[in-house]
């Protein structure tokens, strides 16, 4: 009975080990665990339509996708064919030959004029202005922000803020009304609190949370081209933002140290806080009645204006890259070929994924799609992202092991956090080869 | 314990059983939790006060076999009256199931993971279990030149973090392709079960009388001949607890499961975090995927309580 | 150690003639055993210690260079690494203590008649059944300040678990002490079922306490196979990487394998990090020792 039973379990393991690769009309995408995704599953079942191809986009949460993404490409694993990858992978991917040069097929279909500047920018080209593409830009994503308008709009809190800082209660323009708002709602007692932003340090999302501070308080996080940190990383206006940063933290939630996505939208379904910071992706469970009962008063504003007036936003948002280790390459190809097409791109952007194709953002159709669009599309013009060196995932986790400490421990000050980051980085540039000194 | 005589001695059994339930409660009290949130309504499974008292619904385990995404405008009257009643219950949660190019409903990734974790576990256990046997029987009833150097080189093996084993396994799988594959992973569990199996088995051959071998050998009995119809009857017990042992450490491992598997040979410990829901956490799913992925794990402990904790007694004992 | 060791038999007597010799069955028992062991666990091992002497990456095309003993001498000398460290000894020490204290404490009181032993038992054993990864996972939830069950039980308010630096970790602690109490609780209450009762009577007609009983008596009688629940309770609470690792992210509960992890897996700094588990394997095979002296000390009494 016994023997049996082994076999029988023997033959299904070997069966399961051998159907995925028997098939060459099958395709697998990789990607993290998000509604993007499932809209793209959506689209790729109209590709099997059409040609009979199955396509399936596997997920795993964000929390691992860097880390399963790079242990199957160093393993040199066939498992995906394609996969929608961070841009900041895109230097360590490319470099170490895990993505399939795209080049060619960038110039050919003309992807330079028919997608947005900055995700061809900042998702597909390495090195910067090398005229080298390894992905097609996919899902353009950036932080922005969403509130609760009845708090905003109730008459009495609008007096009374208007009396405590002497002007109108609305959606903040600056970091500075950011602060006053998230400090006004800040009620303990009430069991209400003033914001909700990023602190989860497993991956990037404390890191991009700091970077919408940074880059609006008008900082770098260092000179991409050069490698040159000092003097930029730890510059006088990162540390106002990392300050800034530190005194939302006062403002957030109970227990509001490892989060990420998921609990600044619970933030606002759960009415913990009266604004919240999260990509623009995650938003369309803020307006479905379904997962919030909040959805009628949930209302949208882009990342605000820094004390200089600038305002940028951190990038988020993939690009498509067919693994170079994917025996169905031809294949994927292929469905590239469709992906990029125009009536494709607007029937991705009508399933809810973020197109990057210039002439569906710039619709009406699009921009009034869903209340948050607008916003999207201002966004995407004012972006910039962490960097791409191949080394990046070091350069990640020393700025979490500098800022974390700071900002939810209250360890140090910001000037130390950010001095110390620089001369690690510094160092790890320095290991590579990337400058002398 | 002897029979309760005295008038404190009552007492203090009194206070133990009460003890004793209060302990239950306490450890059984997250168990439930995982359970009735199994069968909430999702919008019940973050309340406080919490809910406890609720119309049980099975919505999360449909949830949790079908692929879902994000409804963008509510269904139709047509469409919802259309529906087969699970996928209503699926609309509303917001959500639609997601129909492939032919119109067949996409299962979501937890069957073909629930299958990976039955195969991986399953070989793996019998295979360090009976490997184990054999080794254990070799060590208790032969000389053995440096006996306990080897006992303690083969405990050692345990010792040694995942994580550190797993360095240089993707090195060597990377080279044999054997990532992201069952086989892969099975040899890695058996490897890990073994030491165990060997040291616990070991108790239990030891405690089995080499006169019942002496005397079958006497028989007529090859030394095989009696190990298999002698010997291996007596160490049953044995060879339960043992085997449960093995099906729990292998069933439940997640940093080899982590690492080494992707797609293909994916167990369920790595994917059920990944049902954490794609905008808002849904407790109920990870809550189903959790209930089912403890039922067999509770099944093969609850048949096999008596040898469990009599084999842990005997093995243990005299070690 | 019991040594039932079979005498070899007479090479001429009528059952060495029969079927194989007892040589060739113990060496077929064993060697497989020994052989696959060190396959899949001795050679890799061996096959890092190479690579923990150079600055190999696995995820680069680059060309790896020898360092000689750069890798340790850099582990040694990094701050967070050190600290990585005193956090799993804390850990070690808060979980293992408290799984004797509640393992043993309950094994304590179902060590007498009570209704449905076998059954509360059994039903004391489900936490261990349990994925770490997916039990972490859930008491995410339990924890949780605003919306968590334990909060709301012991009208603790808002308190945060997992996000205030100074508890996670005694939060960690708490989910593994939930675990695994039940193991050490089965391990004792063998070895308490396994007190000659006389020994009791006989101090209940000395008139001996119920401190001097449990101490000269109880304790003593129990202590060789409550080390070894302690043994494996240290080994496991030592390589603890899951529980942690899905339960929090703060820098007070990084682990040594979570930190290797992330040397190895994220960062693929290769050679460093196989360099950093050579220093951890040592400790392992150090902590393991003097247990195991310590057992056998116990035992001897």
């Amino acid at each position: 009975m016994r023997k049996r039973l082994t076999g029988l379990l023997a033959g299904i393991g070997l069966s399961l080990a051998c159907s995925t690769s028997v098939f060459a009309q099958e395709l697998t995408i990789f990607w993290a665990e998000w509604d993007p995704a499932n809209y793209l599953q959506e689209l790729a079942n109209e590709y099997e339509k059409e040609t009979g191809v199955k396509v399936t986009v596997e997920t795993t949460p964000w929390a691992d996708f860097q880390t399963k993404a790079f242990t199957e490409f160093n393993a040199k694993g066939s498992a995906y064919d394609m996969v929608v990858g961070d841009s900041q992978w895109i230097g360590a991917a490319s470099e170490a030959g895990h993505y399939v040069d795209l080049t060619e097929f960038f110039n050919k279909h003309k992807l330079n004029e028919t997608m947005a500047p900055a995700t061809v920018k900042y998702y597909a080209e390495y090195p910067s202005n090398s005229g080298k593409y390894w992905s097609v830009p996919a899902e353009g994503d950036a932080v922005g922000w969403s509130y609760r308008k009845d708090w905003f709009e109730d008459p009495k809190e609008m007096e009374a803020f208007k009396a405590k800082y002497g002007y109108d209660l609305a959606p903040p323009k600056t970091w500075k009304e950011l602060r006053d708002i998230a400090e006004f709602f800040h009620r303990p007692d009430e069991k209400r609190y003033g914001i909700a932003i990023y602190t989860d340090n497993s991956y990037d999302g404390l890191v991009m949370g700091v970077e919408n501070a940074i880059f609006s308080y008008g900082g770098e996080l260092g000179d991409y081209a050069t490698y040159k940190v000092d003097g930029i990383i730890n510059s006088e206006k990162n540390v106002k933002a990392l300050e800034v940063y530190k005194e939302l933290y006062k403002f957030t939630p109970p227990g509001w140290a490892k989060t990420f996505f998921v609990e600044n939208n619970q933030a606002i379904t759960e009415n913990l806080a009266a604004m919240s910071m999260n990509y623009f992706a995650f938003f369309p469970a803020l307006v479905n009645e379904a997962s919030n009962p909040n959805a009628k008063v949930t209302g949208f504003f882009a990342n605000p204006a820094g004390p200089d007036g600038d305002q940028y936003a951190a990038l988020g948002g993939q690009g498509i890259s067919i693994v170079s280790y994917s025996e169905n390459q031809e294949e994927a190809f292929k469905f590239l070929e469709w992906f990029v097409k125009d009536e494709t791109q607007k029937k991705w952007a009508d399933l809810g994924g973020y197109t990057c194709n210039k002439s569906v953002l710039e619709s009406a159709e699009f921009q009034n799609a869903t209340p948050y669009n607008k916003a999207f599309y201002d966004t995407m013009f004012k972006v910039k992202d962490f960097w791409a060196t191949p080394e990046y995932a070091e350069l990640l986790i020393q700025m979490n092991q500098r800022i974390y400490p700071y900002i939810t421990g209250d360890q140090g000050t910001a000037k130390e956090a950010l001095d110390n980051l620089a001369a690690d980085w510094n160092a790890t540039f320095k290991k590579y080869n990337r400058v002398q000194n | 314990m002897a029979a309760v005589t005295t008038s404190t001695e009552r007492t203090l059994n009194k206070l133990a059983i009460a003890g004793v339930l209060i302990v239950t409660l306490i450890f059984l009290a997250p168990i439930y939790w995982i359970a009735s949130t199994a069968f909430k309504p999702r919008n019940l499974s973050t309340t406080i006060p919490p809910t406890v008292v609720f119309t049980p619904e099975v919505s999360p385990f449909v949830k949790l076999f079908t692929k879902r995404s994000q409804l963008r405008s509510p269904p139709t009257p047509e469409e919802y009256a259309a529906a087969p009643w699970w996928e209503r219950m699926v609309f509303d949660g917001g959500e639609k199931v997601v129909r492939d190019g032919k119109g067949n409903v996409q299962w979501s990734g937890y069957p073909s993971r629930f299958m990976n974790s039955l195969i991986v576990a399953t070989i793996s256990t019998i295979l360090a279990v009976g490997m184990g046997t054999l080794t254990a029987y070799g060590f208790s009833r032969f000389k053995v030149k440096g006996e306990g150097d080897l006992l303690f080189f083969i405990l050692s093996t345990r010792m040694l973090p995942p994580v550190v084993v797993a360095i240089p396994m993707f090195l060597m799988y990377r080279t044999f392709g054997l990532n992201d594959t069952h086989i892969g992973l099975i040899i890695l569990y058996t490897a890990f079960n073994l030491s165990f199996s060997v040291w616990l088995m070991k108790g239990f051959m030891d405690e089995i009388p080499k006169e019942y071998e002496e005397a079958a050998l006497v028989d007529g009995y090859t030394r095989m001949q009696a190990f298999f119809k002698v010997v291996l009857p007596e160490a049953a017990t044995g060879i339960a607890a043992t085997a449960v042992f093995c099906f729990i450490t292998a069933w439940n491992e997640y940093a080899f499961a982590l690492i080494m598997t992707n797609r293909r040979a994916q167990t369920a410990p790595p994917f059920i975090p990944s049902q954490v829901g794609s905008g808002l956490p849904d407790w109920t799913v990870i809550a189903a995927g959790t209930l089912l992925f403890l039922l067999p794990v509770a099944i093969f402990t609850f048949l096999l309580r008596n040898h469990l904790l009599r084999g842990v007694t005997f093995g243990a004992i005299r070690k | 150690m019991a040594t039932a060791v079979l005498t070899t038999l007479d090479p001429k007597s009528r059952a060495a003639s029969r079927g194989m010799s007892d040589l060739a069955i113990r060496n077929l028992f064993i060697i497989p055993t020994i052989l696959f062991l060190i396959i899949f666990n001795i050679f890799p091992l061996l096959y890092s210690l190479g690579y923990s002497f150079t600055d190999f990456r696995a995820s680069g095309t680059g060309q790896t260079n020898f360092v000689g003993l750069q890798n340790y001498r850099t582990l040694l000398n990094d701050p967070f690494i050190w600290n990585n460290f005193a956090i799993t000894a804390k850990y070690v020490i808060v979980s293992v203590v408290g799984q004797v204290l509640v393992g043993f404490g309950t094994a304590m009181l179902l060590n007498r008649s009570i209704p449905f032993k076998g059954l509360l038992t059994t039903l004391l054993l489900l936490p261990m059944m349990l994925s770490m990864a997916v039990v972490g996972l859930f008491w995410k939830l339990l924890y949780d300040p605003s919306f968590g069950i334990i909060n709301y039980a012991l009208g603790l308010g808002t308190f945060e678990w997992l996000s205030n630096p100074s508890m996670a970790l005694y939060a960690v602690a708490i989910t593994d002490i939930w675990m695994w109490s039940p193991f050490v609780m089965l391990l004792s209450l063998a070895g308490l079922s396994a007190v000659p009762k006389h020994l009791y009577e006989a101090a209940a007609i000395d008139r001996a306490g119920p401190f001097y009983t449990f101490f000269r008596i109880t304790l003593p009688l129990v202590a060789p196979i409550l080390m070894i629940a302690i043994i494996f309770r240290t080994m496991e609470a030592f390589k603890t990487f899951d529980l942690a690792y899905v339960l929090t992210s703060q820098p007070t509960t990084e682990l040594i394998s979570i930190r290797l992890y992330k040397m190895a897996f994220q960062e693929w700094q290769t050679g460093l990090s196989c360099a950093f588990a050579y220093i951890v394997l040592i400790m392992v095979l150090a902590i393991t020792n003097i247990y195991v002296k310590y057992l056998n000390k116990v035992k001897e009494r």
